[in-house]
């Protein structure tokens, strides 16, 4: 049984879509609280560093994007890019001399992080070390 | 055929990445039309919701009672993503039936976990042919849980019945962790269960036999 109805109600069929849903006058967006913009304030181990120093080289034209998306085991994920530009409106920092890029609509979630990097061969890489979570999971990817 | 009136909660949430979102924030894989369970971290169900994308946007149809939990649950994940959710709960009625009516062309018909569900424009004025007792015993035959007798905001959802709708290998969700761990052990706490009547302890009674939510160990 286990997954049965899990795979089942996937594809499922439809006839046609006849709920009403609504108008502007009659069910206008749910007014939605935004979290207030946090002046960011955030650090970088020498380790985390020295790799980035690797992956940027001489170029300074680009800029790690230290941003959350939604999901994961704990509810918020960490995302890291690095990017030339991006349309998400940001704060921009300079850390360490690395163009250092926040998404203003996380700001309240990563205000004090510690950019680290830990070397070993399984769950290496770039970890944050975040005072705002309460919480986070095993693999260190995801936080609440 | 017999209709229930299902006290529904009915959220339209528009944007361009609503599946992805609702997929990383629930334990079924939401790729289309679909019946996930919203858990917390601590993998107590928030609501179980029947996913419907429609051509404008994706309905949410959870439980009545759950919604304001569920508004925020999903409210605090929406982190700069264009996603607007609108509660179109007041202009729909649901019903969940044990039949498909193939010639339907004034509601919107889904397959949902809990049967045959119809999402209809209050205008049309439906009504349940069900009675409640008709209903509990439809549920007891098919060993169906509901909202408010065994899902409830205290269980997670292997406890009460749910386990179809956890799918194994989609990656991480709020709760994951835990209700992995349960499964991987062995180790539930309870589970759903179908007893003769007379039933100490049931959470649905039927006409001859009821539901319990049991110990496992």
């Amino acid at each position: 049984m286990n997954g049965f109805r899990a795979s089942q109600v996937q594809k499922r069929w439809q006839i046609g879509y006849h709920m009403d849903c609504g108008t502007c006058e009659s069910a206008s967006p749910l007014q939605m609280h935004a979290p207030e913009v946090v002046d960011v304030t955030l650090t970088m181990t020498e380790k985390a560093s020295a790799m980035l120093e690797d992956a940027f080289g001489d170029d300074r034209s680009h800029a790690l994007l230290v941003g959350v998306l939604s999901g994961g085991c704990s509810g918020y994920m960490y995302d890291l890019q690095i990017v030339e530009q991006t349309d998400t409106p940001c704060q921009e920092l300079s850390v360490n001399g690395f163009r250092v890029l926040v998404p203003l609509a996380s700001s309240h979630l990563l205000n004090g992080i510690e950019i680290d990097y830990v070397d070993r061969l399984m769950g290496g890489g770039f970890k944050i070390n975040n005072p705002n979570a309460s919480s986070s999971c095993g693999c260190g990817e995801s936080f609440a | 055929m017999g209709m229930h009136k299902h006290p529904a909660s009915i959220l339209l949430l528009q944007g361009s990445d609503v599946l992805p979102f609702l997929d990383g924030l629930s334990t079924n894989l939401v790729d289309g039309p679909c019946t996930t369970v919203f858990t917390n971290q601590h993998a107590k169900i928030i609501d179980v919701c029947d996913v419907i994308p429609n051509d404008n946007g994706v309905a949410l149809i959870g439980y009545e009672a759950n919604k304001t939990q569920l508004l925020a649950h999903l409210t605090s994940k929406i982190l700069g993503q264009s996603i607007t959710i609108r509660d179109i709960s007041m202009l729909n009625d649901v019903f969940l039936s044990d039949e498909k009516r193939l010639e339907m062309d004034v509601a919107t018909v889904h397959d949902s976990f809990f049967g045959t569900m119809y999402v209809v424009p209050k205008a049309h004025e439906w009504r349940p042919t069900w009675t409640l007792e008709e209903w509990n015993n439809y549920r007891v035959e098919r060993f169906l849980p509901y909202y408010g007798y065994e899902i409830t905001q205290d269980r997670h959802p292997l406890a009460c019945g749910l386990e179809s709708l956890v799918h194994t290998n989609k990656g991480c969700y709020v709760g994951q962790e835990i209700i992995t761990r349960m499964r991987s052990r062995g180790r539930q706490g309870h589970k759903l269960a179908r007893k003769q009547n007379p039933v100490e302890g049931a959470t649905t009674v039927g006409q001859t036999q009821s539901l319990i939510v049991v110990r496992t160990q």
